[in-house]
């Protein structure tokens, strides 16, 4: 009697799979395509130099403090939200640390360099988690829009900054704190940790593949699963080859893989990661389906403040002292990142992945146009022009695929 | 009679990756008639539409559409050429402008404009004039936000006419519509007929072919079946065409033994959350017992989705009465305390509540589900899959893939993704508003049969629904709202139509 049976079909071919691959990935692709595009040209500008060892190294070590607010900044738009109050909290982040290096630590505790350090970081996390607990308290449970509470956090934060500079540039070089923005893992242990990816990868492919045949999935073809794994690995082999030959694996580009790898797993395979997908999609629904929207919602911020606070420990660390104009525009590049790597600005839809290639081709622009000294002027016109091309052709292939 | 065609499909053939939605279709539509088309979800009617409007251009598909003796060739980006060619559109989803006025909205995007600024006077005289002619009862300066969904559809006939269409094409017009709308709506187009408009109707609702149209077309799996005229054919021979098989009965017989009581509600009371001093509830008081479906019967604004949400913790504040689940007295303050406790709520509207449209079908079907495959904080993706396969399996979602994106199933499909959901999560209650609102009768009849099979599994049923027949179909028995209190709870053999109406509409008592 029944008019239908069921057509769960799970047997395709190799060929319309890797097509459906890359029509549901037309976006990483596309990116991909754009940054090899933006290499190549710099490549040929520069004569060569932009991609030798010493450029690709600092490239990812610039790239690590917006990239690390925009990790955030994927969640937070992905839940329908908008946080403008990143760049001046990781700005404030950074002068708090600094302040408490150089008038603080270093006359309480004379003559340590790993104490103070640590306690920085410990301070500059918790800052930032306070300003993301506030912020998020008033977005979520007081109902107001994140757009407004963000934008007055954006001010507040940069009047805080002001007052604890006084109009002054304070010094955060101390021996240890230093390292970890401008710190190299020594050429060896770049090799351990290579050779400890390659065993993880390896790893999971069998144990994934047991695992699904313990649910009874037939798993795609090994040979498949290596083709993947292989592609990973001569990236980051290159990428090693390429750092190690220059003084090593940046310390805060390590950090900055740590932390979006662990946030990409918990958007993917966590309960708090799935509701935020699907707050975003269909807010109304989520409700329904009986998630706590106001308390994701909280969550959501209070993650991006604490990644506000990992960055300004970061930005200290990189420049080298805390100043009055940390931090400024960095919201801006952490929501054109996001959006670059096929965050839509309505919610629902953003990976961390996506987010770290909008990143990456932002600062590679950056950097390119500062080593062809180009006029700061024409750096902010070429970016503009590249940015709305590069969504433009987004839109085009989700319209035309 | 005049029998010149105004449109003319011939051999049309319209393809998707893997799917043909449309098969080889040819047939007429005659100048000044009202033609029905009828089929399943899925059948083609609404691909065939898209063709006229422009969404699918002139190429996209083979064969051809000859529209007033001419083949018809709509261009890229044509959903504009098409409505300056007198056809015009109204969908079953209302697209207007909610916080502009009517005239505002017939007028969007051709505003007449004099010395370059819109000339609103002529807005509103135009609008006025279109209004009084076609006997469609609405003010033209009203904030469309503040009519009912009828004069909304009306504003929608007028918007479309506005353009001196010759053509007017109405997808499902009657969804949501009251009966009393439904028969003001059938006056409309009859005084449309008398100006000459051809009128294309698409419909689920079969009585309504016989009321008004002059020939019907049945579609099934994107072949037409048969064009007829209406007197020729029965509402017997329209299912029979429609589904491929005679429908002896549209309700399935199940063997259901209620036993317990296992959910009840004593004397509740509730307020607007916005509005306290408006009562949405005035005394609602019911028990459902394990493997009972019982029917919730009312009128629209009767409080019978109030109810529901109510007691899903999601709309009312309760200010008196008791819920009880196995006599155990509980307070519901979120869906998540509802969920819990072991209720399950399959909404009213399945697009705006019940599904993540831009989510995949396994996303969706694993969101309220997601504790049953958390270990060490990580969901454990291929129990997800296998729970959600087997949902999808035993409820005959049709689909490529679990990983097909919701909002590209047909709306039986939908449904079942959103019964599927919740079925996961092992209700002992399940409320299910309105669960066959605008699906067709194939895939009604599969759901009817579902509940059936989950009743008899010990799962207690309240279904709320607009059609009488279904309530009395379906259910053990019945429970009829008005305005805001339980009448009373009549088990269905004493249960008919008129018994039913009388109560809700207040004029009888229990």
């Amino acid at each position: 009697m029944s008019v239908s049976t069921p057509t769960i079909v799970q047997t395709e071919s190799l060929w319309t799979r890797l097509r459906k691959s890359v029509r549901r990935n037309i976006q990483s692709y596309v990116l991909l395509v754009a940054l090899a595009a933006i290499w190549g040209v710099f490549f040929f500008l520069t004569h060569g130099s932009y991609l030798d060892a010493q450029n690709i190294s600092n490239l990812f070590r610039q790239m690590t403090v917006t990239a690390l607010l925009s990790i955030g900044m994927v969640l937070v738009i992905v839940t329908g939200g908008i946080d403008l109050s990143v760049g001046k909290l990781a700005g404030f982040v950074s002068v708090v640390v600094a302040y408490l290096q150089f008038y603080v630590w270093f006359k309480l505790f004379p003559g340590q360099v790993v104490l103070p350090a640590i306690l920085s970081v410990i301070c500059g996390l918790l800052v930032g988690l306070l300003a993301g607990v506030v912020q998020g308290y008033i977005i979520a449970y007081l109902g107001l829009p994140a757009f407004i509470v963000t934008l007055g956090g954006m001010w507040l934060f940069n009047g805080l900054l002001l007052l604890v500079t006084q109009g002054k540039t304070i010094a955060a070089n101390q021996p240890v704190f230093s390292d970890i923005a401008q710190g190299y893992l020594p050429p060896i242990w770049g090799w351990v940790i290579f050779a400890l990816i390659v065993v993880a990868l390896i790893w999971n492919v069998f144990n994934s593949r047991r695992n699904k045949q313990k649910f009874g999935f037939t798993p795609r073809a090994l040979y498949l699963d290596f083709l993947s794994v292989g592609v990973v690995l001569v990236v980051i082999l290159g990428y090693v080859y390429s750092v190690n030959s220059y003084k090593g694996i940046p310390a805060p580009v390590l950090l900055l893989a740590v932390v979006a790898i662990a946030i990409a797993y918990a958007a993917n395979n966590t309960r708090f990661g799935r509701y935020a997908y699907a707050i975003g999609g269909n807010r109304e629904a989520a409700r329904l389906s009986g998630i706590n929207i106001s308390r994701l919602i909280f969550m959501v911020f209070v993650l991006m403040g604490g990644l506000c606070g990992v960055s300004g420990v970061v930005l200290a660390s990189y420049v080298g002292y805390g100043t009055i104009a940390a931090g400024t525009g960095y919201e801006l590049d952490a929501i054109a990142a996001c959006i670059l790597g096929g965050t839509s600005p309505l919610g629902g839809v953003g990976t961390i992945p996506g987010a770290l290639i909008g990143a990456l081709i932002i600062a590679s622009l950056t950097t390119g146009l500062q080593m062809l000294n180009v006029q700061p002027a024409w750096q902010y016109v070429v970016k503009a022009i590249i940015l709305i091309a590069a969504v433009y052709i987004d839109v085009y292939f989700k319209k035309h695929r | 009679m005049d029998d010149e065609n105004i449109l003319e499909f011939k051999h049309v053939t319209k393809r998707f990756p893997g799917v043909v939605a449309l098969n080889d279709v040819s047939f007429n539509i005659r100048l000044g008639e009202i033609h029905g088309i009828c089929g399943e979800n899925g059948a083609g009617k609404s691909t065939l539409v898209k063709i006229l409007s422009g969404v699918y251009p002139h190429g996209t598909y083979e064969g051809a559409v000859i529209y007033g003796g001419e083949e018809l060739r709509l261009g890229q980006s044509s959903i504009q050429e098409a409505v300056k060619k007198g056809i015009a559109i109204v969908y079953q989803e209302l697209i207007l402008v909610p916080t502009r006025t009517v005239g505002e909205n017939v007028f969007l995007g051709k505003e007449p404009v004099e010395h370059g600024v819109i000339s609103w006077n002529k807005v509103y005289a135009d609008t006025q004039a279109i209004l009084t002619r076609y006997k469609l009862d609405v003010d033209p300066r009203a904030v469309v936000n503040n009519l009912g969904v009828g004069k909304m559809q009306m504003v929608e006939i007028a918007k479309a006419l506005s353009e001196n269409a010759k053509i007017l094409i109405l997808d499902e017009p009657t969804s949501a519509l009251t009966k009393a709308e439904v028969e003001k709506l059938m006056g409309i187009l009859r005084t449309l007929k008398q100006h000459g408009i051809t009128c294309i109707y698409i419909s689920h609702r079969l009585e309504e072919f016989f009321q008004i149209t002059d020939r019907v077309t049945v579609m099934r799996d994107g072949k037409v079946i048969t064009t007829q005229p209406i007197k020729d054919v029965t509402q017997n021979d329209l299912i029979k065409y429609m589904v491929g098989r005679e429908m002896k009965e549209r309700f399935p017989k199940g063997n259901r033994k209620p036993g317990d009581v296992v959910f009840e509600v004593e004397g509740l009371e509730a307020v607007d959350p916005n509005d306290p001093n408006r009562k949405v509830l005035d005394g609602v008081s019911f028990n459902v017992r394990k493997g009972e479906i019982l029917g919730i019967a009312g009128l629209m604004g009767s409080g019978r989705t109030e109810l529901v949400t109510t007691l899903f913790g999601e709309y009312g504040k309760v200010t008196k009465g008791k819920i009880r689940i196995n006599e155990q007295e509980i307070k519901i303050r979120s869906a998540h305390d509802a969920i819990s406790a072991g209720l399950s709520l399959v909404p009213e509207d399945r697009k705006k509540m019940g599904l993540v449209l831009i989510q995949t079908i396994l996303r969706n079907i694993s969101l309220p589900n997601l504790d049953q495959f958390v270990k060490f904080f990580s969901i454990d993706a291929n129990a997800e899959r296998q729970a959600c396969a087997q949902q999808a399996k035993s409820l005959t979602i049709k689909a490529p893939s679990l990983e097909v994106l919701a909002e590209t199933l047909s709306g039986g499909n939908q449904q079942k993704v959103v019964i599927a959901k919740w079925l996961l999560s092992r209700p002992k209650i399940l409320i299910m508003d309105d669960p066959t609102r605008g699906i067709d009768v194939g895939a009604k009849f599969e759901i009817y049969k579902l509940m059936n099979d989950l009743a008899e599994k010990g799962v207690a049923i309240i279904m709320i629904s607009s059609e009488l027949e279904e309530v009395i179909g379906m259910s053990d028995r019945i429970m009829v709202m008005c305005r805001g209190h339980s009448t009373t709870t009549l088990p269905v053999a004493e249960a008919d139509k008129e018994r039913i109406m009388a109560l809700a509409t207040g004029l009888a008592f229990a």
